[in-house]
C-alpha cells in the first residue's frame, strides 16, 4: 500500500518544493484576539513609570539563609524576574536556581491571605486582641517561640517582644543546618563560621560538604570554585577530592569521589595524617600520638578506601599546599559527628592551612543584628518542653517542625498540649495547619527587613530587604509590622513614635548613618542611597582565628556493628532545590530535574546497582523503606554514586499540606529518621538511621531525562499536545 | 525513486487544493477580511475628533466629525510609542488635564463618564484592540524611531502602517492582519535609512527579533 512506501524523507523533499505555500496559508489569525483582554492604564502615573520599561529594585533573597543580594526587575508594578546584585560580595551579581524561584514564593496561589482563627477568617484587630488577651493570662516562661534563623531588625523585634513578655523561651530551629560543623569550628578555630578561600587552595578535600549545591553559601562558593579550577591562576588548577557516601553535586564535580564507609570519615582523616607523617611531613606531637595507631592497613579496612588511595591522597596534600579541608553534612551526621569533625579539622592544622585558606570572618559591629543560627537540637528541646505541658502559648515563624521533626518525637501530638498556637506563616504548611491562629505574612518581595548572613564573604554587610511591588493581598502583613503591633500592646509609649515597621527601620538606620558610611549626608539622601544599593557595608575589624585544633579528647569509635534487621544506612540528602522542604511549593523547583538523577516531581530512593541486583530491585520499582520508626514508599533509582551499604532519599518532599504544588508530592524522609543524636552537641545525627527495603510489587516508569516514554508527572501524562485553537490565551495566567 | 514519484503526485494534488488560497496570500494590505471585530469600549472614544483633520476635505464623509478634528499628534497621548515597547493607553490624568478646561463638552455623557472614573480614581477598563500573542514581542519604539524620526514621515502615516487611518475612526478597530506573514511583507521591503539618504535596509528577519 501507499502508506508503506511513503516515508518521512520523501515527504520532506516534496515539502521543500510546495511546502512554502502550504505553510503560509497555515498561518491563521487565530492568535490575535481583539477585545478579549483588558488593558489597564494608570489613573495618575508615577513619574518614573513608563509602561513597557522595566525598573530594578535591590533587595535580598529569602529562599535560603545565604543572604544573596538580588535585583528585581519590575514592570508595570509587577516583579517579573530576580537577578543577582553585583554590589554584594556574597553573590557578586549571580543567582542560583533556588533564588530564581523566589518569585513563585511571592505569586504562589496558595498564600494565606487573611488572619485565620481555626480556619475562619478574622480581622487583624481581633487577631492581635486575641493574642494580647491570651498572653495576659499566662506567665512569660509559659510562652515559647520557635523560629528559623534570625538576623537584622526582625531579630531585634523578636528579642524585644520576648524580653517584654519576660522569660519567653526561644528555640531556633533549622532542619538542615551545619550545626555540628559550627560547634567543631568553634573548638578548632575559635569561630563557628570562618572565611574559606577555595580560590587560594591547591587542593580542596571536602568530607561531604556540598558547597556547590546546598552547603552554607553555594552561590559564593561556586564562584570561588570557578577561580579554583582555572588553570591560569598562579597556584595552577586546583584538585577537588570529595569524600562522601552519597554523591552530591560537588561530588559529581570532583576529580576523585571517594565513598568511604559511612561514619568512617574521621578515621580516614587520621589515617591520612598518619600517612602524611610517614611521607615525611612533620606532625605535632599530640596529633602524632593520636594517629600512631591509624596505619594505612587498619584505616583501609575500616573505611573501605584502598591503601593506594590513602597514600595517594596523603601525597597529594603533602605536595600541594596550601590546601583546604572541609567538613560537611556527610561527616557530621553520626553519633560521633563531633569527633569526626574534630579529626578532620586536625588535617587543616597539620597541613598549615589555618590562616591561609581558613581565615577569620569579619566581626559584625552590631551584635544585636548579627545572625542567630538554628540547630536541629532545638526542636527536640521544644518537644521536651511541650511534653511537660509547660507551654501555654507557642509562636512559630519560618520553621515547620510538624513536617521536619522525626515522627518518633510525636511533635504533632505534643503540639496539641499547647492551648494556643500562633503561626506566622506564608502558606498553610503542616505547622500552620495545626495552629489555632494563623497570621498571614507579606512575601519576601513585599516586606521590609534587614539581614546579616552567617557566612560573610568579605567585610560585614547588612542586607536590605524592601518591597519590590505593592502587596498582592491587602490582608497580609510584614513580620516586623506584626511584632511592632504586638510590642505596642505592651510598651505603647516606647513604640508610639513608629507608625509602622518601615519607619522603625528607617529611624534605626538613619540614626546611625555615621557608622554606616553616611556621615554628613542628608537623612533622605542617605536612606535613598541605602535602598538603592540594597545593602550597607559595615565597617569593622576582622576577627581573629585561634588555631586550637588538637587531639585532646578525640576518641573515634570502632566501626558500627551490622544490623541484620535493618541492613542499610539511610543517607537523607539535602538537594540544591528542595533543601529542608520549605520551598517545595514552588513548581519551578519541583520541575527542575535533580542534577544527579534528573528526576522531577517526586521522591526517589538511590540504590547502588550491586545492592539492587542482590535485592532483585530494578529502576522504577516502588520500594518500601522501613526504619525502626516508620516506613515510606518511593520509586527506586539505581545509582552508582552511592555507597553499596547505604541508600539515599532526598529531603523536602512528601508534604501533607503547603498547597497544591507541594502536597502529596513524594515521600517525607524526615518522618522515618531515628532520633539518634551526636553525643557532644545533641544534634540529630541525620545519617544514623538504619533501614530495610522491600518491594511492594508495583513498578512505574521513572520520569527523568532520557527516560523511556510514558512517564507520568503529578499523575498526568507529560507534554500532552493541545491544538492551538483550543487554548484560550487570554485566560492563561 | 518510484515511491518518491508517487508521493510527489499526492502532494501535488494537495498543493493544488491550497494554491487558490496561496495565490492571494499577499493581499492588499487592508482588506475587509483583515478587519478586526468591532470592540465595545467602556467609553466610545472618538479618535476622529481628537486626531482628525481640522478642515476635512470631504465634509460629506460620515467618518469625519461634523465639527472637524483637532489634529492632535498620536504621541501626545500614546507617549510610550517613541520610547517603549508599548505605545501605552494614556493615564486618566491626561484626559482630565485637558477636559477639566473644556467647558463646552463637560455635560456630554461620555465626558461625564470620564469624570466618574476620575473621581472614583479607577482606571478605565479599555479592551485591547491590537493584542498580539504572548510569544510575539513587538517594539513600538524601533518602528517610530525609524519612520517618524529617521525618515521624517508624518506621524499619522507611520502609525497608520499598522493601525490604519485611525483619524477617521471613533473606537479603534484593527485594520491589518497583524499576522507574521503580514509583518514579513514589510520587513522584506527596502526602506531608506533616513529622509535624505538613498541608502536602504530592510527589517530584521531573525526569528528571535520578535520571538524571545
Amino acid at each position: 500500500m501507499m502508506e508503506n512506501n511513503f516515508n518521512r524523507r520523501d515527504f520532506l523533499k516534496v515539502m521543500g518544493w510546495g511546502g512554502a505555500a502550504v505553510t503560509l496559508t497555515g498561518c491563521g489569525f487565530t492568535s490575535v484576539e481583539d477585545g478579549r483582554e483588558v488593558v489597564t492604564s494608570y489613573v495618575e502615573p508615577p513619574e518614573y513609570a513608563l509602561p513597557g520599561i522595566s525598573v530594578y529594585f535591590n533587595s535580598t533573597c529569602a529562599q535560603c539563609d545565604a543572604g544573596c543580594s538580588v535585583s528585581g526587575r519590575v514592570r508595570e508594578g509587577r516583579v517579573l524576574k530576580l537577578e543577582g546584585n553585583t554590589a554584594s560580595a556574597i553573590n557578586r551579581g549571580k543567582m542560583c536556581g533556588l533564588g530564581q524561584a523566589g518569585v513563585q514564593a511571592h505569586y504562589n496561589p496558595d498564600r494565606v491571605r487573611e488572619p485565620l482563627l481555626k480556619g475562619k477568617a478574622i480581622s487583624w484587630e481581633e487577631a492581635l486582641g486575641l493574642i494580647d488577651g491570651k498572653l495576659k493570662a499566662v506567665k512569660g516562661e509559659e510562652v515559647a517561640f520557635l523560629t528559623g534563623g534570625l538576623s537584622g531588625h526582625v531579630k531585634v523585634m523578636f528579642k524585644n517582644y520576648m524580653d517584654t513578655l519576660g522569660g519567653a523561651n526561644h528555640f531556633v530551629y533549622e532542619a538542615a543546618s551545619p550545626a555540628v560543623v559550627r560547634a567543631s569550628n568553634k573548638k578548632a578555630y575559635g569561630v563557628s563560621m570562618p572565611r574559606l578561600h577555595l580560590d587560594k587552595a591547591k587542593v580542596v578535600m571536602s568530607f561531604g560538604a556540598d558547597f556547590l549545591g546546598s552547603w552554607v553559601s553555594p552561590v559564593h562558593f561556586s564562584q570561588q570554585y570557578a577561580a579554583f579550577r582555572k588553570g591560569n591562576r598562579p597556584e595552577g588548577r586546583g584538585v577537588l577530592v570529595q569524600i562522601e557516601p552519597k554523591m552530591t553535586l560537588t561530588g559529581a564535580n570532583a576529580d576523585r569521589w571517594i565513598p568511604a564507609n559511612p561514619g568512617s570519615e574521621g578515621v580516614l582523616a587520621l589515617g591520612i595524617i598518619n600517612a602524611l607523617g610517614k611521607a615525611g611531613l612533620s606532625i605535632p606531637a599530640d596529633i602524632a600520638g593520636l594517629t600512631r595507631d591509624y596505619g594505612v592497613d587498619r584505616v583501609s579496612k575500616e573505611t573501605g578506601v584502598s591503601v593506594e588511595q590513602i597514600n595517594k591522597l596523603a601525597g597529594l596534600l603533602k605536595e600541594r599546599t596550601p590546601s583546604l579541608v572541609l567538613v560537611g553534612d556527610a561527616a557530621e551526621g553520626y553519633l560521633h559527628g563531633s569527633q569526626n569533625a574534630a579529626a578532620i579539622a586536625l588535617l587543616n592544622r597539620v597541613l598549615g592551612n589555618i590562616g591561609k585558606t581558613i581565615d577569620a570572618p569579619a566581626n559584625v559591629p552590631f551584635p544585636q543584628v548579627a545572625p542567630t543560627v538554628g540547630s536541629r537540637s532545638a526542636v527536640k528541646a521544644l518537644n521536651d518542653k511541650l511534653t511537660s505541658g509547660k507551654v501555654q502559648v507557642l509562636f512559630t515563624y519560618a520553621a515547620n517542625p510538624v513536617f521536619s521533626a522525626p515522627s518518633v518525637l510525636k511533635f504533632k501530638d505534643n503540639l496539641q498540649k499547647v492551648p494556643f498556637k500562633v503561626a506566622l506563616a506564608h502558606y498553610m504548611d503542616e505547622t500552620a495547619v495545626e495552629a489555632d491562629l494563623v497570621l498571614p505574612l507579606d512575601s519576601a518581595l513585599e516586606d521590609w527587613g534587614t539581614g546579616v548572613p552567617e557566612y560573610l564573604a568579605e567585610g560585614a554587610q547588612l542586607n536590605i530587604q524592601q518591597p519590590l511591588m505593592e502587596k498582592l493581598y491587602s490582608g497580609t502583613r510584614g513580620v516586623g509590622d506584626i511584632l511592632l503591633a504586638l510590642l505596642k500592646q505592651r510598651r505603647a509609649n516606647e513604640y508610639k513614635g513608629y507608625e509602622d515597621f518601615y519607619s522603625y527601620l528607617r529611624h534605626s538606620l538613619v540614626s546611625i548613618k555615621g557608622v554606616l558610611g553616611g556621615s554628613g549626608k542628608d537623612d533622605d539622601i542617605f536612606w535613598a542611597e541605602t535602598l538603592s544599593q540594597g545593602l550597607v557595608k559595615l565597617s569593622g575589624n576582622n576577627g581573629s582565628l585561634a588555631a586550637k585544633a588538637n587531639a585532646a579528647g578525640l576518641n573515634l569509635p570502632a566501626p558500627a556493628a551490622e544490623d541484620s534487621n535493618y541492613p542499610l544506612r539511610l543517607i537523607p540528602s539535602v538537594t540544591a532545590s528542595m533543601r529542608d522542604g520549605r520551598n517545595a511549593n514552588q513548581p519551578w523547583l519541583q520541575e527542575s530535574p535533580d542534577p544527579l538523577t534528573t528526576i522531577v516531581w517526586d521522591s526517589w530512593v538511590e540504590i547502588h546497582p550491586k545492592t539492587a541486583a542482590r535485592l532483585g530491585i530494578v529502576e522504577g520499582d516502588i520500594i518500601e523503606v522501613a526504619s525502626r520508626n516508620g516506613a515510606i514508599k518511593a520509586q527506586a533509582y539505581l545509582f552508582p554514586g552511592i555507597h553499596p551499604d547505604a541508600i539515599s532519599i532526598p529531603l523536602g518532599y512528601g508534604h501533607e499540606a503547603m498547597g497544591r504544588y507541594a502536597k502529596n508530592v513524594g515521600a517525607n524522609a524526615f518522618a522515618i529518621l531515628d532520633q539518634a543524636v551526636d553525643k557532644e552537641t545533641g544534634e540529630l545525627a541525620m545519617n544514623e538511621t538504619r533501614v530495610k527495603l522491600s518491594k511492594v510489587g508495583k513498578r512505574i516508569i521513572v520520569t527523568k531525562e532520557e527516560g523511556p516514554a510514558g512517564g507520568m508527572q503529578m499523575g498526568k501524562k507529560i507534554a500532552v499536545r493541545v491544538a492551538s485553537d483550543k487554548v484560550n490565551l487570554s485566560e492563561e495566567i | 525513486m518510484h515511491s518518491f514519484l508517487r508521493s510527489v503526485f499526492i502532494l501535488a494534488g494537495l498543493c493544488l487544493c491550497v494554491s487558490s488560497h496561496a495565490a492571494d496570500a499577499l493581499p492588499p494590505l487592508t482588506t475587509a477580511d483583515s478587519l478586526g471585530p468591532k470592540v465595545e469600549q467602556p467609553i466610545e472614544f472618538p479618535h476622529n475628533r481628537h486626531a482628525g483633520l481640522r478642515d476635512p476635505a470631504d465634509a460629506a464623509d460620515p467618518s469625519v466629525p461634523a465639527k472637524g478634528g483637532m489634529e492632535i499628534n498620536c504621541m501626545y497621548c500614546h507617549t510610550g510609542a517613541r520610547r517603549s515597547n508599548v505605545a501605552a493607553i494614556p493615564p486618566l490624568q491626561k484626559c482630565i488635564g485637558c477636559h477639566r478646561n473644556i467647558e463646552s463638552v463637560k455635560e456630554t455623557p461620555r465626558i461625564q463618564k470620564l469624570f466618574e472614573y476620575w473621581e472614583a480614581k479607577k482606571p478605565i477598563p479599555w479592551k485591547k484592540v491590537h493584542d498580539l500573542p504572548d510569544f510575539v514581542r513587538f517594539n513600538h519604539e524601533r518602528h517610530v524611531k525609524r519612520f517618524v524620526f529617521a525618515q521624517n514621515k508624518p506621524v499619522q502615516e507611520a502609525c497608520g502602517y499598522c493601525h490604519g487611518d485611525v483619524k477617521t475612526m471613533t473606537v479603534a478597530q484593527r485594520q491589518k492582519p497583524l499576522s507574521m506573514g503580514w509583518c514579513v511583507t514589510c520587513h522584506e521591503k527596502d526602506h531608506p535609512v533616513s529622509a535624505t539618504s538613498s541608502e536602504t535596509s530592510h527589517g530584521p528577519n531573525d526569528c528571535w527579533q520578535c520571538h524571545k
